[in-house]
């Protein structure tokens, strides 16, 4: 039987493909891959797809909306959902034949119970049926009494019916209001190897990199990611144990995975200490680099950690052995000084061949350039190929490309918050802070792509955070708006949580844009799987800012 | 006859051009032969149709000397294989497995398989198919054989 796998354009979704191909070609199931980047892709893909395919897996697309509904297909077509959007619709949870969802068990979903929010059209039609019956009786003064009495009985039901319905939205509304991330599909999908027994190093990479994205991302809390390296550095303990042992040691070429309680510093082994510093979202934001002030500061940081400027600004691979020994204890050390309390992060990393090691979040930013590339190479499906191709150990040009389209990418955010921060563009609209990048700022086309945008717009909402002094912003979430298109005259926007040290990443700006778009009668479309990011048509901004401020008011 | 005449001076003269041209002959049939070594390469290259752009530049002897080895190939894979033949110009390298995975470089429409249903061929899909039946279209270059 063959399988059409429609697959989101995330670094997660790509991680949790490249696992299924493998499994797949093990097995000789013979698939086709589309990769969809949004909603109507999905649905053309499968309109194309329907008369030849009876089997599809959709990955990080479909849990979150009524499967059925939007796609309507036959009876006999089965749906795989391996998706990490939360909450899973209702329908898609209940739904015995059709549709599969691959979770894990222990993820908590608060899903409703069946008895809430569905009930049988049959008993509807047997009360009528009753209330029909009984009023055929046979003398009139009992006629009249069972008259009276079905009236009450009918009235009472009905009443019945308003409150469980009632109660139905509620339940609902509070179900679906927020959005959030469960478990990554690549994970999912090594859990899946593994209980199979096929699981491979490579394999179990690729789940770290898309367990890596979703923390790049901030798509999920800091617990669940410690809990979830927990589980893998038990995988990874399991499958390279070897070279611990010097007489069986493997060869230098094979893969071999370490656990790292590394720097929090965004690709700092390809690029210099320094660069890195000024472009880490984390530092620059405690630091306030964008400031006179704080690059005095940044400068203090390296004197007291002793590491001379011209060390730091050199390459990475050839800053001098003896200040790279103990460079991590050095930083954290120094770092714990100037309110940076959280500079190391468990993670792993790759090596294969004298040259090649790789941490997992320098390919998550590659992965993520070289999908989000601006420049047009062909349709929009040709940075997804490279995106995926990247990811096999055979395609190191590719990865490399993509590392130096990462940096370009990680400078262009830090400038653009730097300038907004200085020039006051993130401003207070009451429940939410708002910012909007004109047409002329640099580098502004990078931002026309949702994954860049909300980098960005995390970024930004950290260097408010720390720069404001106003105690009530700090607490306020942020929408973002950037020029998508514009010959079409289209902007695409944003909207994420705010960030505390506790946060809990529920999102409920999904609801809110579709709410303040249906009352304002503004042209968007809802168009990408994470319901918190839309296009819509630059006039209707002004009146859609302001039905989304006063809905949430 | 030249020479016969008496003019016994010009016999190098002579024996240089004929020389030249035997040389040219060589040359031409050298090149000759080269072209035919190509044409007989196409076959096994591109299968028994060859595409337009290339039989444009055939002359119609070259045609003709294709269809008769096309035939009598054809006559001796019919010998070798038993029953059906065997067809020789799939599998030149030794597969190494049953399925590959292959990328679609440009759109090509329809593409029908062995157990009757179609599969749908866009830019930058990405299918696993039975190796025998992708052959035809890697060579063509509409698919792209994945190494991973």
């Amino acid at each position: 039987q063959r399988v059409l796998l429609l697959v989101a354009s995330d670094v997660d979704a790509l991680c949790a493909c490249k696992i299924i191909q493998a499994l797949f070609q093990c097995d000789h199931v013979q698939y086709t891959l589309v990769p969809v980047s949004g909603w109507q892709e999905l649905e053309t893909a499968f309109l194309e797809h329907k008369d030849q395919f009876k089997y599809f897996v959709l990955i990080n697309c479909g849990a979150n909306v009524d499967l059925l509904e939007i796609l309507q297909p036959e009876e006999d077509t089965c749906f795989f959902v391996c998706d990490s959007h939360r909450p899973i619709n209702v329908v898609n949870v209940y739904n015995d034949t059709q549709i599969k969802l691959l979770v894990k068990p222990d993820d908590d979903f608060d899903v409703p119970a069946y008895d809430d929010i569905f009930r049988d059209e049959e008993d509807e039609e047997d009360e009528e049926e009753d209330s029909e019956n009984e009023s055929r009786g046979s003398e009139p003064s009992e006629k009249r009494r069972r008259f009276e009495e079905d009236v009450i009985e009918r009235t009472m039901r009905r009443r019945q019916r308003r409150e469980w319905e009632a109660r139905r939205r509620e339940i609902l509304f509070d179900y679906e209001q927020y959005e959030y991330h469960g478990t990554s599909s690549a994970m999912v999908m090594f859990d899946l190897a593994w209980i199979m027994s096929k699981d491979l190093n490579d394999m179990l990479w690729w789940a770290i990199v898309g367990l890596t994205d979703q923390w790049v991302q901030d798509k999920i809390t800091h617990m669940k990611y410690v809990t979830d390296i927990g589980v893998l550095q038990r995988h990874v303990s399991r499958h390279n144990h070897r070279n611990e042992d010097e007489e069986n040691s493997l060869s230098i070429d094979c893969v071999r995975i370490a656990f790292e309680y590394d720097l929090r510093l965004a690709l700092y082994q390809h690029w210099s200490l320094y660069e890195s510093l000024c472009n880490t979202s984390y530092t620059s934001a405690t630091l306030k680099l964008w400031s006179v002030q704080g690059q005095k500061r940044l400068q203090e940081f390296l004197a007291d950690m002793g590491l001379p400027l011209k060390q730091v600004k050199q390459k990475f691979n050839s800053m001098d052995m003896s200040l790279k020994e103990n460079l991590r204890e050095m930083i954290e050390e120094s770092a714990n000084k100037f309110g940076m309390k959280d500079l190391r992060i468990q993670t792993f990393s790759i090596h294969f061949g004298f040259k090649n090691k790789f941490s997992a979040s320098d390919i998550v930013y590659a992965t993520v350039s070289l999908m989000e590339n601006i420049e047009k190479e062909g349709p929009e499906t040709t940075n997804f190929i490279k995106a995926l191709d990247s990811l096999s150990r055979g395609n190191l040009d590719k990865l490399h490309q993509g590392l130096d389209l990462a940096k370009k990418q990680l400078r262009a955010i830090q400038q653009t918050v730097a300038s907004c921060i200085c020039t006051n563009l993130v401003i207070s609209q009451g429940p939410f802070l708002y910012c909007a990048l004109m047409e002329g700022t640099p580098d502004v086309k990078l931002f026309s792509k949702p994954v860049s945008l909300c980098l960005l717009s995390k970024y930004l909402l950290k260097s408010f955070v720390c720069s404001t002094k106003n105690k009530r912003c700090k607490l306020l979430p942020l929408v973002m708006a950037a020029p998508m298109d514009v010959e079409q005259g289209t902007v695409i926007m944003v909207g994420i949580p705010p960030e505390t040290e506790s946060s809990d990443k529920k999102n409920f700006f999904g609801r809110a844009f579709e709410k303040a778009a249906d009352s304002t009668n503004s042209r968007t479309l809802h168009n990408h799987f994470d319901m918190s990011i839309i296009e819509l048509k630059t006039e209707d901004r002004s009146k859609f800012l302001d039905a989304l401020i006063s809905l949430l008011s | 006859s030249e020479a016969k005449s008496g003019r016994t001076d010009l016999i190098f003269l002579i024996r240089f051009r004929h020389c030249c041209l035997l040389r040219n002959q060589r040359c031409l049939l050298a090149y000759l032969y080269d072209r035919l070594l190509r044409i007989r390469a196409l076959r096994w290259e591109y299968g028994s149709v060859l595409p337009n752009a290339i039989q444009f530049h055939m002359s119609a002897e070259e045609v003709e000397w294709f269809n008769q080895y096309k035939k009598s190939l054809a006559t001796y894979m019919r010998s070798v294989g038993g029953e059906e033949g065997l067809d020789l110009t799939q599998d030149i390298k030794p597969p190494k497995s049953l399925y590959i995975e292959v990328r679609c470089l440009k759109d090509y429409g329809e593409f029908e398989i062995d157990d009757g249903t179609t599969i749908l061929l866009k830019k930058n899909s990405q299918h696993f198919l039975p190796r025998w039946k992708c052959e035809q279209l890697i060579r063509q270059g509409v698919l792209e054989h994945i190494l991973s």
